[in-house]
């Protein structure tokens, strides 16, 4: 079970190496998607499942469809995907930055394991992270709040960056 | 440091390395922060289970929201400059130039 979960940081890690490496947008997006699903198979292994279920929602549901249809705006005649010399030699200069980083930073000490789990301090009526999001609605209202409002002024910026012909944000005449 | 905080600290700092060394599309940038608000996720969500700390669990419902905004933000941004240049590459925003 530790190894397969060990196994799931590591294809978490490739994913996002994947996008990093700037491949054609098309191939981009499979990366965070594979990164996507072994983040919340990992967190689903250490028992916060909640939290993991609004990950899938909000984030493959939600942001990355809106991503995959606007990658349309990015079309390439020729795409470049990781058997492009450029692709794999940006993705091996990061894992070589990285691995610098490591082996002078003397992050040697690699093979502690065990972490705890949800259950950790026993069993309770209400899960930890169902409880912990419940504060979002008693205590933490005016971060809700907030947040709602944030959320709602983010619409009116996007209209106002994609208005029509003369009167848009960016424009070059 | 354990084999899983070193993965999502690798994480962080690919996408940091590919968002600065961008190559042709604003979208792949784009595409990096979103990975960068991933590999933040993770181990926000898993800071509550690591310290036994129920109220924690908030933040990062929290950071997902307001990065949200920013990825709706972010692919505006792109609309417009897809309308402006006819596309998203990044060589074409150029208005510093004589």
């Amino acid at each position: 079970m530790t190894y397969f979960v060990i196994f799931l940081g590591i294809c978490f890690m490739l994913g996002v190496l994947a996008v990093a490496s700037n491949p054609s947008p098309y191939y981009g997006v499979v990366g965070l998607v594979v990164a996507s699903v072994m983040g919340c198979g990992w967190l689903v292994s250490l028992g916060v499942s909640f939290v993991s279920l609004a990950l899938f929602l909000v984030y493959l549901g939600g942001m990355l469809v809106v991503f995959v249809y606007s990658v349309s705006l990015a079309a390439d005649p020729y795409p470049e995907a990781w058997g492009d010399w450029r692709v794999v030699g940006y993705g091996l200069g990061f894992v070589l930055v990285v691995w610098m980083g490591v082996v002078l930073g003397g992050l040697v000490d690699f093979w502690k394991v065990g972490v705890v789990t949800v259950d950790g301090g026993g069993v309770s009526f209400a899960r930890l992270d169902f409880s912990g999001v419940a504060v979002f609605y008693s205590c933490g209202v005016g971060l809700f709040l907030v947040a709602g409002w944030g959320l709602l002024l983010a619409l009116f910026v996007v209209l106002e960056l994609v208005r029509g012909l003369s009167r848009g944000a960016i424009r070059a005449v | 440091m354990s084999p899983l905080h070193f993965s999502f600290y690798s994480a962080f700092t690919f996408s940091s390395l590919g968002l600065a060394f961008h190559r042709t599309h604003l979208i792949s940038a784009l595409l990096c922060l979103e990975s960068m608000m991933l590999s933040m996720f993770i181990p926000l969500s898993i800071w509550p289970v690591e310290n036994q700390t129920p109220s924690f669990a908030l933040v990062p419902i929290l950071m997902l929201a307001f990065s949200t905004c920013e990825a709706g933000t972010g692919l505006a941004m792109l609309v417009a400059s897809a309308r402006t240049h006819g596309s998203d590459h990044l060589h074409n925003l150029n208005l510093l130039q004589c």
